[in-house]
């Protein structure tokens, strides 16, 4: 079993994440990995070839790049059909951030949970006196 | 947990009153009884009504139907009706990501006695032969010309193929095509997530259910519609997939961003909206229309795949098993209806986001067919406990004519899924006669009769309120899940 590097928040309807991180960059990376790790579980692996996919956002604020970050992964994700398994950070801050996600073909995973999208309803992005802490509400 | 002290109004309506925070423009009205507030309390779904009444140009009240609970942004089971000429806005989150998810009810010639040695078998036939799941692609492919076609014609481009009949057209709400669909309004991305799913179910608390009706309330209206008791059903529930979802993403970027242009003050992002007339809201609009399309083009589709897969099991033509569609209705939908506001014809903008359209007897909108009825109101339960089948009232002016879509969560998935065993609760259906097939069968336990409120006392309300009426009670008997 793999230690998952988020704690669930529970909602009703849907399901909310809590990820906390020392910089932006682990932050943004355990957020990505839990969609897929709240989704899906891997199987004996059929295929082994990985696949890389630039990804580069801009936005006003961290709480839209956030947003944004997981809406695109998850976007990816379908058109793709990839489950993504590791990002190579080249660059985040507050409004920007570039990455290489590396991504294997979905038939490795045994997919439970469609995540639809990942909302504003209470999004929190905030720097903390350890680091950063995110809290996200995904439509499920 | 809720603090909110709701004013009782009678025994089936409840008032959060305007004063309760600065900001709300009109009151809330939630319908419930006494035993559903208890669960209602349990979550942040009164708050969540409270901040709908912030939307511009809000007409009368926030409306909560009893199936409701905490989602984001409006609660789901919410209702919002806005003046478009007062700078009413439309709130890309008052329909939710996916957009049309709505449900459909077929009627059979088939009596319980038919299928109760074949419930497996079809059971089986119906899993193998729908596409069901997480990432399931449709053996219904098209190309980007098609596709386009299908965001404009809706379940018509479906009929034009050979996947039903014009008389499917007519008992679709809007006669499965919603006029106003621009398919330039729609992403790039959005076009390749719809792509490979046409026809196929999605997961979560999607579903295929085989029921039969057990209980009649209206015999008049059951005659009409050609139901009686021990008569077998089929109830299909599904949404836009991946094209819609990316259609209400898309738009919400545009809106959180455009929030300070129209001066737009909600106390929550996943509120953001603009006003109707505005050209953020038009391509929302006009986008969302064709999601709502391609939702109806899906559910025509899957019902199809059900018709050939009953013509395997029982060796027989669908049209000679009697399967006709009594009526399909979308759930999380935004509408511009006309209303008479204090003596005025207004044109509302009516979100309802998990809630049904539920119009009276006489309406213009409604086919000959259900002229003197009123419109069929499908209400799913849960896949151990019952479904209804229900008629708008002219009483439901009052809630923009809309009424409940279903049971309502009670039960986080995390909750149900810590607490309830998937193989008892696999015998426990079957001691009931259930036969459940999932693609995961984590879908199974998240979606137990556990984790939902009894729709038996979420429909009571709606009646008892006199928003709709009970015309008769389906239970289950067979169910895929994907």
């Amino acid at each position: 079993m793999v230690e998952k590097d988020f704690e669930l928040i529970e909602h009703t309807a849907d399901v909310g994440i809590r990820v906390k991180a020392k910089d932006l960059v682990g932050l943004f990376s355990k957020s990505g990995l839990a969609l897929f790790q709240i989704s899906a579980e891997k199987l004996p692996a059929k295929d082994k070839e990985k696949h890389k996919i630039i990804v580069a956002l801009k936005a006003n604020n961290i709480e839209e790049l956030f947003i944004n970050w997981l809406n695109e992964l998850l976007s990816l994700s379908a058109v793709e059909c990839l489950i993504f398994e590791g990002f190579e950070i080249s660059k985040v801050d507050e409004n920007c951030i570039e990455v290489v996600a590396i991504g294997v073909d979905i038939k490795n995973y045994k997919v439970n949970t469609e995540i639809k999208a990942a909302t504003y309803h209470e999004l929190k992005v905030e720097k903390t006196g350890s680091g950063w802490v995110a809290e996200v509400i995904f439509d499920v | 947990m809720s603090s909110i002290q709701l004013e009782k109004i009678d025994d089936f309506r409840w008032r959060i009153p305007k004063s309760y925070k600065p900001g709300m423009r009109v009151p809330g009205i939630i319908y419930a009884d006494e035993k559903l507030l208890k669960d209602i309390y349990q979550d942040k779904a009164l708050e969540q009504v409270a901040n709908v009444a912030f939307l511009p140009g809000i007409v009368n009240a926030s409306l909560a139907m009893p199936d409701i609970h905490w989602g984001y942004g409006f609660p789901i089971g919410g209702v919002a009706a806005t003046d478009i000429e007062e700078g009413g806005v439309v709130s890309p989150g008052g329909v939710g990501f996916d957009i049309n998810c709505g449900v459909r009810l077929l009627r059979t010639n088939l009596q319980f006695e038919d299928i109760k040695d074949k419930i497996k078998d079809l059971v089986y036939t119906l899993f193998s032969d729908v596409p069901a799941g997480v990432g399931s692609k449709g053996d219904i492919r098209v190309g980007n010309k098609e596709e386009k076609e299908i965001l404009v014609k809706g379940s018509k481009w479906a009929v034009a193929k050979g996947y039903g009949t014009q008389d499917d057209l007519e008992c679709t709400e809007e006669n499965g095509a919603i006029t106003g669909a621009d398919p330039d309004a729609v992403s790039d991305r959005a076009y390749e997530r719809g792509k490979a799913q046409s026809g196929t179910l999605g997961s979560g608390n999607h579903f295929l259910e085989v029921q039969v009706i057990d209980q009649l309330y209206d015999a008049k209206i059951c005659d009409e519609f050609g139901l009686n008791l021990g008569q077998v059903m089929v109830m299909i529930h599904s949404g836009s997939r991946g094209l819609g979802y990316q259609v209400c993403e898309d738009s919400l970027r545009t809106m959180v961003n455009c929030l300070h242009k129209y001066n737009i003050n909600v106390p929550d992002r996943q509120l953001a909206c603009a006003p109707v007339n505005s050209p953020e809201a038009q391509n929302y609009l006009n986008a969302m229309r064709c999601a709502a399309n391609y939702a109806w083009a899906n559910r025509q589709c899957l019902m199809h795949l059900t018709r050939l897969a009953f013509e395997k099991v029982f060796c027989m033509g669908w049209e000679k098993l009697g399967m006709s569609l009594i009526y399909d209705v979308a759930h999380n939908i935004a509408k511009i209806e006309t209303y008479n506001i204090n003596g005025k014809e207004k044109k509302l903008c009516v979100h309802r986001k998990g809630a049904t359209r539920a119009f009276p007897p006489g309406h213009p909108a409604l086919p000959d067919r259900y002229k003197r009825t009123g419109q069929p109101v499908i209400i799913p339960g849960d896949m151990g406990r019952n479904s209804y089948l229900l008629v708008g009232t002219e009483k439901a002016v009052e809630t923009f004519y809309s009424t409940c879509h279903g049971a309502g969560r009670v039960k986080s998935r995390t909750a149900a899924t810590k607490s309830i065993n998937l193989n008892t609760l696999l015998k426990e259906l079957e001691s009931k006669g259930i036969i459940v097939k999932a693609s995961g069968r984590g879908t199974i336990v998240e979606e137990a009769p556990q984790a939902y409120k009894d729709v038996n006392d979420v429909v009571n309300v709606v009646h008892n309120a006199g928003i709709s009426k009970r015309v008769c009670r389906m239970r289950p008997v067979g169910v895929i899940k994907g």
